[in-house]
């Protein structure tokens, strides 16, 4: 225990009492490990984000039916349950899923697409409420801009149908929960809920709609018949199996299966680049920290065979560069640290504006840094090790000699 | 008297700039409280035999090699290098003896007291007066808390002996001590150390090119003689009694 706690003291004075040299290595590893910090940064930030987008973009994963077919509840609950469907939602006839809308607000009537939306609907993904019911809607940001409101306002919704050769008119007071982001489609959509899409169709079929107390012929007991759904894949890598599988079952389908295979391989071969140039780097990282301590090490050897001569044996002889090794792992990766958060800063601060991003162009987790900080320290220490082996295993005669 | 060493039939051999070189020690006995010179000219081995006597240099060939560095405590050295224990070796090294090296070997990130204690703490030796009373002796106690870069060669020599007697160890090697001195100062500092040695009862062993001071300190020396041989490929130095 003497030896070691000596050995602990001795090593730490030796490096102070070097500072300048110290210095110089701790320079070395941060100036080879910062711009791997900074690049890593990049391709967290910039690369994988926009790649994200574009895999993550619903619009990418939509799985579209072309016609009209058959659909029933059991069949959408089936699809429902893969683990490859991300969501998946009943369509009705397109005539009959339109509604009129009009605000106090605005003079206009303006005639609007109906979609039913649920939980976990992938393009109102930043929603934090969804319609419930029959008096509740998200509504696009075109329809919301026509008829002039905003969320927590009420509108009035309407629908209207020849019925016994009488026109008829129903009217629904509607309360806007939400308004969709802009990007979310450019068309006039209101989002309600799967009960108010299936209202209007009855409705717009001349049946009557009991919950609503609208007239009409009562409902045919039958199960409900869908001739279209919204599909949309976990992720685009899910995209190819679903439709071959939907196409099995009859359905005639449309993907953006073209669009889907430039994102895949704009992602792979950016992955890959990515993996060689930092594989390289880190090569490059390894080799350049393990030379220069191997070179501190033999420097060390005269004074390493002092320590021997006094006494202290082969082993905790080794320690002794190992340890100022640790050191200089320890205060380059802090000196790295530093530069990458300025680089980062500068990064994000001018050039992430120009670009229009909304988030971070230049960003690390904390468990990056920590993988840094074990990295610099296994490579380090192990290049001392080796070069202090080599220094402990010469005769401490050779290099008292030098002294 | 107790023998210290003993010696028989050790060899070393080196390569220095592609010729050959032997060091050869038919037999040497050093007894206790001896105090023994090695005379020669440079190249002849002085250095060599006192690594292979501090135990930092393993012979190539050795028949016997032992040490007695206080009675009731003998070491075969000649096993301990065969089977390659070094830690024995440190631990011998350690306890027993004091080496001081021609340029003085301090480490030049500890201060002189630091550079004093570190052997006796690597024993766990109390922290008693002995540091301040062997600087005093030998005239480094106002140089203590300094660093060895700032003391003149001649401190820095003192420094030297002082940690390689700190532990009180038995047997003291001075590899050329007073080499880089001048010739005054050289002479007291050997005057000072022989009168600690000998105040000690500690065996001395060292190298000198010195062979007036030698003979002024009363020092046995070894017979050194040379040889080359196998056609001038391997230059000999052979050391006897």
């Amino acid at each position: 225990m003497a030896q070691i706690s000596s050995i602990v003291r001795l090593s730490f004075r030796d490096y102070s009492h070097e500072w300048r040299m110290s210095g110089c290595f701790i320079l070395a590893l941060s100036s080879v490990l910062a711009p791997m910090m900074i690049l890593f940064g990049l391709k967290f930030g910039i690369v994988s984000t926009m790649l994200d987008q574009l895999i993550e973009n619903p619009t990418n994963r939509e799985i579209k039916p072309v016609g009209s077919g058959r659909y029933n509840d059991a069949w959408i609950d089936r699809f429902r349950e893969r683990a490859d469907v991300e969501f998946i939602i009943p369509k009705t006839r397109a005539l009959a899923a339109t509604i009129q809308l009009k605000s106090n607000t605005a003079n206009r009537i303006l005639s609007t697409e109906l979609l039913a939306t649920a939980v976990g609907d992938p393009l109102l993904s930043r929603s934090t409420r969804f319609p419930k019911g029959y008096n509740e809607v998200i509504l696009s940001q075109s329809a919301a801009k026509k008829i002039n409101v905003n969320p927590g306002d009420e509108i009035d919704a309407s629908l209207a149908r020849q019925f016994q050769g009488k026109r008829e008119r129903v009217h629904l007071p509607i309360n806007v929960i939400d308004i969709a982001d802009v990007s979310v489609t450019s068309r006039n959509v209101a989002f309600v809920s799967l009960d108010l899409l299936i209202a209007s169709e009855l409705f717009k079929d001349g049946r009557a709609v009991k919950d609503l107390s609208w007239g009409g012929d009562s409902e045919a007991s039958t199960e409900r018949i869908y001739p279209s759904f919204r599909l949309y894949a976990r992720s685009i890598y899910d995209v190819e199996k679903l439709v071959n599988d939907l196409e099995k079952e009859g359905a005639k389908i449309k993907a953006n299966v073209a669009e889907i295979a430039t994102v895949q391989s704009i992602d792979q071969n950016l992955t890959v680049i990515f993996w060689i140039i930092a594989c390289v780097g880190a090569i490059g990282f390894s080799f350049s920290l393990g030379a220069s301590l191997w070179a501190n090490v033999d420097r060390k050897r005269k004074e390493l065979s002092v320590l021997r001569l006094i006494g202290f044996k082969s082993g905790r002889i080794v320690m002794f560069p190992v340890l100022q090794s640790f050191y200089t792992a320890i205060l380059g990766w802090l000196l790295a640290v530093l530069v990458y958060l300025g680089f980062e800063h500068l990064i994000n601060y001018f050039l992430a504006p120009r670009l229009n991003l909304d988030r971070a162009l230049c960003f690390l987790l904390t468990e990056h840094f920590l993988w840094a900080l074990g990295v610099t320290v296994v490579v380090a220490i192990s290049a001392a090790i080796l070069g202090g082996a080599r220094a402990a295993g010469i005769e401490p005669s050779e290099g008292l000699r030098e002294i | 008297m107790t023998i210290v060493y003993r010696l028989k039939n050790v060899v070393k051999e080196r390569l220095i700039d592609g010729v050959g070189f032997r060091l050869v020690v038919p037999d040497i006995q050093i007894s206790a409280k001896e105090n023994i010179a090695l005379i020669g000219h440079s190249g002849c081995g002085k250095s060599t035999l006192l690594d292979i006597l501090a135990l930092i240099s393993k012979p190539d060939a050795l028949d016997q090699m032992s040490l007695h560095p206080v009675d009731g405590d003998s070491h075969d050295i000649a096993k301990l290098w065969e089977h390659d224990k070094q830690s024995p070796l440190s631990q011998i090294r350690k306890q027993h003896i004091g080496y001081v090296l021609q340029s003085g070997g301090l480490l030049p990130y500890l201060t002189v007291r630091e550079n004093i204690e570190l052997p006796r703490k690597l024993l766990n030796l109390p922290d008693d007066d002995s540091i301040k009373s062997i600087s005093r002796v030998l005239g480094i106690d106002r140089q203590l808390d300094k660093l060895p870069g700032l003391l003149s060669a001649g401190e820095r020599q003192r420094a030297s002996f002082a940690r390689a007697l700190s532990h009180r160890p038995s047997i003291l090697i001075a590899d050329e001590p007073t080499a880089a001195l001048d010739p005054i100062t050289a002479q007291k500092i050997m005057a000072v150390v022989m009168e600690v040695i000998r105040g000690l009862n500690i065996t001395l062993i060292t190298a000198s090119h010195d062979w007036a001071g030698v003979y002024k300190m009363e020092l046995r020396t070894l017979k050194q003689e040379s040889e080359v041989i196998d056609d001038g490929k391997v230059y000999q130095s052979r050391f006897s009694d």
